[in-house]
């Protein structure tokens, strides 16, 4: 039987730093920021807690090896927590899996914590380790998504102009929002002529190599308005893995993300979504390269396999759009520190369904969609969340 | 009636030109470009280029690697090139090296056990990348390059009419255990003592064991030692110029170990039926090999256009690579060896239900889902590419590192790096082939995997 999640939990509070080269601030100190914030959003003190979930990808020197990562940075102790790692998916699979025990009936209150700090270590980019010794040597994450997009421009056209223009509106968005890693506005020109990284990927079509740290508090749907009025209720959420080797997929077409598809089939029957580009109202999806917004507006759902191209081209996921897409200004502007970025969408919408998200708000938001990621495209996970 | 069954040649696609080099140095331009390794090739990967035309078309009971450059000093390079090459352990491997006519004494030694009759076929590869000091004369003369023949007793190409040999133990070049380059007693004695002496009378035992007159010499496959020394042997033997083999000098360099086969190779594929070929190699003594062509030759394919160095530093800069690059963690025996057949054999699964053959192997099927016995299946080593990228951001040797997904001839898809292609050429649905190259230093050791590169024609 496939069950519903709709209405059952609640977000109460949420946090964030301000994600960037934050040299002078370690694991520890990310994760007792946006937790703290997080805290007072909620009214909440750390006592409250009966359990904590930890999103991190990749360890780094201990920090977010396991559990004790969250406990000791919070001095979170004697209660059960679990470390999540699910690639990029991490901080929505994170909380999905927090969402889930509160919904059993397990918990009452429990915190989301996602982290990252990939500025602690001397490497360039992100590699590709895999596991493999040296099957996938000379793959990089831009390398993985460039050889899908310039397989997608195969096969239906466009090119880099059109992934100029997700660049140059995630910018856009991201300039107007104080915790972005980036606060600048770019020019398609300057897209254009910025050093190639992967063709077709240039230096301005891909997400940074970012710090940073978000929370959530979640509780019980039922008891939500003891901590406050304008909670977020989650209403439907979707994990769905693929192959993590998707080259050696014969049948495999290479346009696109079979994982998000299923993700969001899955979160849109529980939230009772039927038509996602007129019943959402923003969404925060995995921009991790200009070309994976264009494959996942297709992928989600908001057009048809092949239109990705035109839906930015007509600015149907500008601010100003009928589908504003990552108001937040995305991966690509507001930074990928891996494990948080999950989380940290989650905060965002929750401040765009709140009201509260300044000269970046959504009119009137109603219901938001969050999306991520992860590996060359094989774990996707979609969370719908909504006003009461 | 014993010989040569079948011949190839394998020539790096990367050139050097001599007066880049001259350029680089303030020294006098020699003419011409040489053939040059990519930073990825070695004589091992080489060598197997070179042979597996030749396996692919009938396979092997013995195979035997001849060098003075092998990756190893201990490991047997030969069981190697066998593995990617797929041929059964029950092949009779053996690395042959040191000398210069390392190369002719492995096909002495598979002409005696096809003639003993220990095995049917026999292949040799040969292959070296000698490294001249920068600066030198060999740097500006030495190039890189493999050849391999296929010795047996059916389907003959060329018998062998007689075969002789020589040793003589005179110091006029070596590399002692500790060099990295050639020294050597560069003099006209040398030449004459050394060079000279040993060939001739190889040769001329030749005549007189198989009672032929130097003018019935239709090819003459004499390798030479800088160029030109071979011009005056051919002369004392009584060889007119026009019937020695051209030693490929200007376009390809003195490519060593590898010099000798790649001659014969090509006399055999320039020679018409019932020419007699004689074939002459030098290093500490001399080998030689009389043969009868039984056929017309042909075979070898066509050599792919060169891609030239720009400049000498990029050439030096890669020339170097594996040296100077940082190396990784080791790789265990336990896991190299589970995964023997898929990385090195380049063996996937084949589905017994629906038919999909897949990489990596798997026990359980990617496209039906049956779990059951999967069997183990060859996967061809062309295809076409299906997608790539070319990746900045990747710490190779060179910008951009190419990735291609591949979509293998009879079924299977396939990820690698592409190389030897220039980043412009590639585009999807090019025809590619599987190349093995050095794929990574780990913690002392060199680590061995596939690549693709643009198709040569008529694998």
């Amino acid at each position: 039987m496939a069950g519903s999640i709709k209405d059952q939990v609640a977000i109460i509070g949420v946090g964030c730093t301000k994600f960037g080269d934050n040299f002078d601030q370690s694991f520890e100190d990310l994760l007792v920021e946006a937790g703290f914030a997080a805290f007072a959003d909620a009214g909440i003190e750390p006592e409250r807690l009966e359990a904590a979930w930890l999103g991190t990808f990749s360890p780094y020197a201990g920090n977010g090896k396991a559990s004790v990562s969250l406990a000791d940075a919070l001095r979170l102790y004697g209660k059960p927590i679990t470390r999540v790692e699910n690639y990029c998916a991490t901080g929505t699979d994170a909380f999905r899996n927090a969402a889930m025990a509160v919904a059993s009936g397990m918990y009452d209150v429990a915190l989301v914590a996602g982290a990252e700090k990939l500025k602690d270590r001397p490497t360039r980019g992100l590699g590709w380790e895999n596991g493999h010794p040296y099957q996938h040597d000379g793959l990089t994450a831009p390398g993985v998504f460039a050889m899908s997009a310039n397989r997608y421009f195969h096969r239906f056209g466009g090119g880099r102009d059109a992934l100029a223009k997700v660049s140059v509106k995630n910018h856009h968005n991201g300039a107007m929002n104080a915790k972005a890693h980036f606060q600048m506005e770019v020019s398609e020109e300057q897209v254009l002529k910025a050093p190639i990284v992967a063709w077709p990927f240039g230096l301005f079509d891909c997400c940074p190599i970012t710090d940073g740290a978000a929370a959530a508090v979640i509780c019980r749907a039922d008891m939500a308005r003891q901590f406050r009025d304008d909670y977020v209720l989650v209403k439907g959420l979707g994990l769905a893995v693929t192959s993590g080797r998707p080259w050696y997929d014969a049948s495999n077409e290479y346009v696109g993300f079979a994982a998000t598809r299923a993700a969001s089939e899955e979160a849109y029957r529980m939230a009772g979504v039927t038509n996602p580009v007129a019943e959402i109202d923003l969404a925060e999806v995995h921009d991790c390269f200009t070309w994976t917004e264009i494959t996942n507006y297709e992928d989600l759902g908001f057009c048809r396999k092949g239109e990705g191209v035109h839906f930015i081209g007509e600015a149907r996921s500008a601010l100003s759009g009928d589908l504003p897409v990552n108001p937040s200004g995305g991966l690509k502007s507001f930074g990928h520190p891996i494990g948080a970025s999950g989380v940290r969408m989650i905060y965002e919408v929750v401040t765009q369904l709140r009201g509260q998200a300044g000269a970046r708000q959504v009119h009137d938001a109603e219901l938001g969609l969050v999306h991520n990621l992860g590996g060359p495209g094989s774990v996707a996970c979609v969370i719908v969340l909504g006003r009461q | 009636m014993i010989g040569i069954t079948n011949y190839s040649v394998y020539v790096p696609r990367r050139r050097m030109r001599r007066d880049a080099i001259a350029v680089a140095w303030g020294v006098p331009a020699g003419p011409g470009c040489k053939a040059v390794v990519n930073f990825d090739e070695d004589s091992l990967t080489m060598a197997q280029s070179a042979a597996w035309p030749l396996i692919a078309s009938g396979g092997a009971e013995a195979l035997s690697f001849a060098s003075t450059t092998s990756p190893y000093w201990q490991r047997s390079a030969a069981s190697l090139i066998a593995a990617a090459c797929d041929l059964p352990t029950q092949t009779a491997t053996a690395d042959f090296g040191a000398s210069l006519r390392s190369g002719t004494t492995a096909l002495r030694a598979a002409l005696d056990a096809v003639a003993a009759g220990s095995v049917r076929t026999a292949l040799v590869a040969s292959a070296d990348c000698r490294d001249g000091a920068p600066e030198s004369v060999e740097e500006m003369l030495f190039g890189d390059a493999a050849a391999a023949v296929l010795v047996g007793s059916e389907g003959l190409v060329a018998e062998l009419v007689a075969a002789a040999t020589r040793y003589d133990d005179f110091p006029d070049e070596w590399r002692r255990d500790t060099d990295a380059q050639v020294r050597s007693f560069a003099s006209k004695y040398s030449l004459t003592r050394g060079y000279t002496e040993n060939v001739v009378a190889v040769g001329r035992a030749l005549f007189e064991k198989a009672g032929v007159r130097p003018e019935q010499i239709a090819r003459l496959a004499l390798a030479s030692s800088d160029g030109r020394a071979h011009v005056a042997a051919a002369k004392a033997l009584g060889i007119p110029a026009a019937r020695v083999e051209d030693v490929r000098v200007a376009d390809i360099g003195i490519t060593g170990a590898a010099m000798p086969l790649f001659l014969l190779a090509q006399a055999l594929d320039r020679a018409k039926t019932g020419d007699l070929i004689l074939a002459l190699a030098y290093g500490d003594g001399a080998d030689g090999f009389l043969f009868r062509a039984l056929g017309d030759g042909g075979r070898l394919r066509q050599e792919s256009a060169p891609m030239e160095y720009p400049t000498y530093q990029v050439y030096r800069k890669l020339r170097d690579y594996w040296r100077t690059s940082g190396g990784s963690a080791e790789i265990s025996n336990v896991f190299l060896r589970r995964e023997e057949t898929q990385n090195v054999r380049l063996h996937g699964s084949l589905c017994p239900q629906c038919g999909t053959l897949q990489f990596p192997i798997a026990k359980v099927c990617g496209a039906c889902h049956y779990h059951g016995k999967l069997t183990e299946k060859p996967l061809a080593r062309r295809g076409r590419l299906f997608t790539f990228t070319k990746d900045f951001l990747y710490t190779g040797p060179v910008e951009p590192t190419v990735m291609a997904v591949v979509d293998l001839e009879g079924g299977g898809r396939f990820l690698c790096q592409m190389t030897d292609v220039e980043p412009a050429a590639v585009e999807i649905g090019m025809k590619v082939e599987l190349v093995l190259r050095r794929m990574r230093e780990g913690a002392g050791d060199h680590y061995y995997y596939w690549k693709c590169r643009p198709a040569e024609g008529g694998l």
